[in-house]
């Protein structure tokens, strides 16, 4: 459609200067400074004008803070071919906007539709067309990172391959602050989305900042994913801060960000609020500047309008001035925290002194002492197994390779329930699978008072009011 | 591949079915297995009946080879599979488990289906794997030992 070339980078920085509205960078800074808790939606159709109407009635009807344009998968291989054709064919089966497929005028014309800024979200291990696109279309944010949207995402991408192709759109990011645009990154912590432990998120998350702090960047996003041990995530999330204060250098605005939970929903409109609402609590109480809603349609597919509306504005009541006053055990999260940091330090450590920081992350997840649990990659060995403990906390099964001191392991031990020592093959199975499945109901309670409409991206512009009258 | 391939151990390839990217049992299973000591060749997600080949000329050793499949294309994915065994390609046995057909009802005939293209057995529960290995390799064993005929491998009785 546009295959035109690129504006120049002055142009881009003065077409975002000239819209007047934050940065994303800006967004999460104020957010901050006031306690208070970002909210944004995950939201992308194919077609130009139906995500646009998408976007405008995200906006009219959550008020949220950042909008996201979620982009297809064709895109996210690179095979704009394959987009193209969907495009001109079938745009409504499009899992997400295909950017590149538009071309940046049109990604300009989103950008100016809405009042707050945007931010890509994706899953491309090898982003280079779909950053400059992003950038050219005014986008100050950015998400995704060599490791993090490559072991989740692909099956044979090289690491070393997918680090490198982040650390251009990194030192892009460096060069557009140097010219007055920060353009934020946020780094996947959500990873596979299934039980990942809070140390294993993090220390990929560390390891990402590293290098694009070191590239230039100048605000970073880390985003961790709710385990819904509400302990465990919030001292997960203040360990980010800490964190940031051991790793990266003072000059890098980071942010910690809560993704709702990743896992399998449930499937009832009652359980199912019961977890958004429990997830942007923990970000509340967290300190994070940012959380990515999700909806009661999650355990359905791809949420329609209304219902990402409704899961923004339920989000929305944990920034109510009475939850301030809300406190949990500190003594258990000092705990957490401790722990936490010291695993995160184990992996990182040793990876921290090497000369060449890609080729010793690639290495690593080679040996397995750095390792993801269910990964779509071959290029990790996914010999962590992850469970829950006594208290719904995601703890190490097996830590695989991970090079963890004895201490650690021991604590492990210490709080997985002695029924994993007892088990037999059939009983592990039937565990982990209850574990996956925590929050979904059993069969018989699975009827809900709320008829998810059929998934279509007609659907996605309509009136949420006449669903959900606040 | 993944794992730390030990040459005193057994071998099996693991992996889910081509059109399928489901890994979460996948995963699982390959830790059940390597827990009972076994070398997992996993292959993962999206494996066609070709990736399965090569990998057998890579791990020749491998006792059974273990599809995954849970979209209910197991049919199709393994089309290519009978091509493979007559030309010697795979001769090892070849197991599937998972949720073999997207409607309930014609389980039955699917596993037929499967059976035909050259399936030597189907698992519903995984954590039969072990003792279905088991029991192959005895079989094996027996007919290195020179037992006449190939015995045709049996239904699991008990529905798994």
């Amino acid at each position: 459609m546009d295959a035109d070339e690129l504006p120049l980078i002055a142009d881009s920085v003065a077409f975002v200067k000239g819209l007047k509205k934050p940065t994303v960078a800006d967004v999460l800074r104020s957010a901050q400074a006031q306690g208070l808790v970002a909210i944004q939606p995950r939201c992308g159709v194919g077609g130009h004008e139906q995500m646009r109407a998408l976007l405008l009635a995200l906006e009219e009807g959550a008020r949220p803070d950042i909008l996201s344009l979620t982009i297809d998968s064709y895109t996210r291989l690179n095979q704009f071919d394959m987009a193209l054709s969907a495009l001109c064919n079938a745009p409504e089966e499009l899992n997400g906007y295909p950017l590149v497929t538009h071309g940046w005028r049109r990604g300009r014309d989103l950008n100016q539709a809405i009042s707050v800024p945007l931010e890509v979200r994706h899953g491309s291990p090898l982003p280079r067309r779909l950053f400059e696109t992003a950038v050219a279309s005014g986008i100050t944010s950015f998400e995704g990172g060599g490791i993090s949207y490559n072991l989740p995402y692909c099956k044979d991408v090289p690491l070393v391959d997918s680090l490198n192709a982040y650390a251009e759109i990194d030192a892009r990011c460096g060069e557009l602050a140097q010219a007055g645009v920060v353009v934020d990154r946020e780094l996947f912590g959500s990873l596979t989305g299934v039980l990942v432990p809070p140390s294993v998120s993090l220390a990929i998350s560390v390891l990402e900042a590293v290098m694009a702090a070191h590239a230039g960047v100048a605000c970073i996003s880390i985003a961790y994913p709710q385990s819904g041990n509400m302990v465990q995530d919030v001292a997960a999330l203040r360990a980010i801060r800490s964190l940031a204060v051991r790793y990266l250098p003072p000059s890098v605005d980071v942010y910690p960000v809560l993704h709702e939970f990743m896992g399998v929903f449930p499937k009832s409109r009652a359980r199912a609020e019961q977890l958004i609402f429990a997830g942007a609590l923990t970000a509340r109480l967290g300190g994070a500047a940012k959380v990515v809603t999700k909806t009661i349609q999650e355990g359905y597919g791809i949420p329609d309008a209304s219902a990402n509306i409704h899961g923004m504005r339920l989000a929305r009541v944990a920034n109510a001035p009475f939850i301030h006053s809300i406190r949990l055990d500190e003594s258990a999260l000092d705990e957490e925290q401790y722990w936490i940091e010291r695993e995160v330090d184990e992996i990182v450590g040793p990876l921290l002194e090497a000369i060449d920081l890609p080729l010793a992350i690639s290495s690593a997840f080679e040996d397995g002492s750095l390792d993801v649990p269910f990964s779509a990659s071959r290029h990790a060995r996914s010999s962590v197994m992850p469970c829950r403990d006594r208290a719904g906390a995601v703890r190490y099964l097996d830590a695989g390779g991970l090079p963890f001191s004895e201490d650690v392991r021991r604590r492990n031990r210490s709080l997985l329930e002695d029924r994993w020592l007892t088990a037999d093959d059939h009983e592990r199975m039937q565990l982990l699978m209850a574990d996956i499945n925590y929050f979904l109901e059993p069969p018989g309670e699975q009827e809900f008072d709320f008829v998810p409409a059929v998934v279509e991206s007609a659907t996605q512009g309509s009136d949420p009011e006449e669903t959900y009258v606040a | 591949m993944k794992n730390e391939y030990c040459p005193d151990r057994r071998t099996v390839i693991l992996c889910v079915a081509a059109s399928d990217s489901h890994v979460v049992a996948n995963h699982i299973i390959a830790y059940l297995l390597r827990s009972h000591g076994f070398n997992v060749v996993n292959l993962g997600a999206c494996t066609t009946v070709s990736d399965i080949c090569d990998a057998l000329l890579r791990w020749p050793e491998a006792e059974a080879v273990l599809v995954g499949s849970l979209n209910g294309h197991a049919r199709q994915d393994l089309a290519d599979l009978p091509e493979a065994k007559d030309r010697g390609a795979i001769t090892c046995p070849v197991i599937v488990g998972g949720n073999l057909s997207v409607a309930v009802d014609s389980d039955i005939s699917k596993d037929a289906a499967l059976y035909a293209l050259g399936v030597d057995y189907i698992l519903r529960d995984p954590s039969m794997i072990p003792a279905v290995l088991d029991r192959l390799r005895v079989q094996r064993d027996d007919d290195l030992a020179g037992s006449p005929a190939s015995p045709r491998i049996e239904e699991p009785s008990n529905g798994c």
